[in-house]
């Protein structure tokens, strides 16, 4: 990106970078991590049985509890 | 937070007297010596570093390096180029430069953030036992209504949330 530079000969002296680790694998880094992160988490809210204690508040409709 | 990642304020620096030479600019491995010489940086804050990136000048430099003492009209683009890379390493706009550093962190996080999902997977497969039987979905209508009706935290709490008259919870 030559944003910035007005000079045309500069933008004529951009020396190609090497591409280093993060432009290689970031957007790999980023999609897998984030994938893993979904995954896991869902299975972990949902499938695995926990109890979370979730308030009974608008989920439990109340029983008539008396013998 | 990750401060060690964090941007600086003076951006990223790349000091070119560091033991593993990548930089074109400089032959061989620098002695225990150099350290003690002034050094070049590409650094925000220091526009005219205190050395020229090029130590060692080639025949073909040293020629332009005279050429420069006479009239700079005489000078072609590329030998201002030449001569512009010969003191400094990186121009302002490839030191500014972002990069895509923040793809790899933020994804080693959730990664990372993941295998603490795993610990609980573990955590409930070995550990826990099983889950209470207060906990079903009868044990707990039964529960609700009961703490309903003896009005448990009508002010701010559960009896609050519920409408009474309608006999549901309240929108």
């Amino acid at each position: 990106l030559a944003r910035g530079i007005q000079h045309t000969a500069v933008r004529q002296a951009h020396r190609k970078h090497e591409p280093n680790f993060h432009d290689k694998y970031g957007n790999l880094v980023l999609l897998g991590g984030a994938a893993v992160f979904v995954s896991v988490w869902g299975y972990v809210l949902t499938q695995l049985g926990m109890e979370w204690g979730l308030s009974p508040v608008g989920r439990i409709t109340p029983r008539e509890w008396r013998e | 937070m990750l401060a060690s990642r964090a941007f600086s304020l003076v951006g990223r620096r790349s000091i070119c007297t560091s033991l593993r030479l990548r930089a074109h600019g400089h032959a061989g491995v620098a002695k225990a010596e150099d350290f003690t010489l002034p050094a070049y940086v590409d650094r925000r804050d220091v526009p005219l570093p205190e050395v020229a990136f090029v130590r060692d000048l080639s025949a073909q430099q040293k020629a332009l390096k005279e050429k420069e003492k006479a009239s700079w009209t005489a000078l072609s683009i590329d030998e201002k180029v030449e001569l512009y890379r010969m003191k400094f390493n990186e121009t302002y706009a490839e030191m500014n430069k972002g990069t895509n550093e923040w793809k790899t962190v933020l994804g080693a996080v959730f990664f990372f953030l993941g295998l603490t999902g795993v610990i609980l997977i573990w955590q409930k497969h070995f550990m826990y036992g099983p889950i209470p039987h207060t906990f079903s979905e009868e044990w707990l209508s039964a529960q609700t209504k009961r703490m309903l009706d003896m009005r448990v935290n009508p002010v701010e709490g559960i009896s609050a949330q519920w409408d009474f008259d309608k006999n549901e919870w309240k929108k």
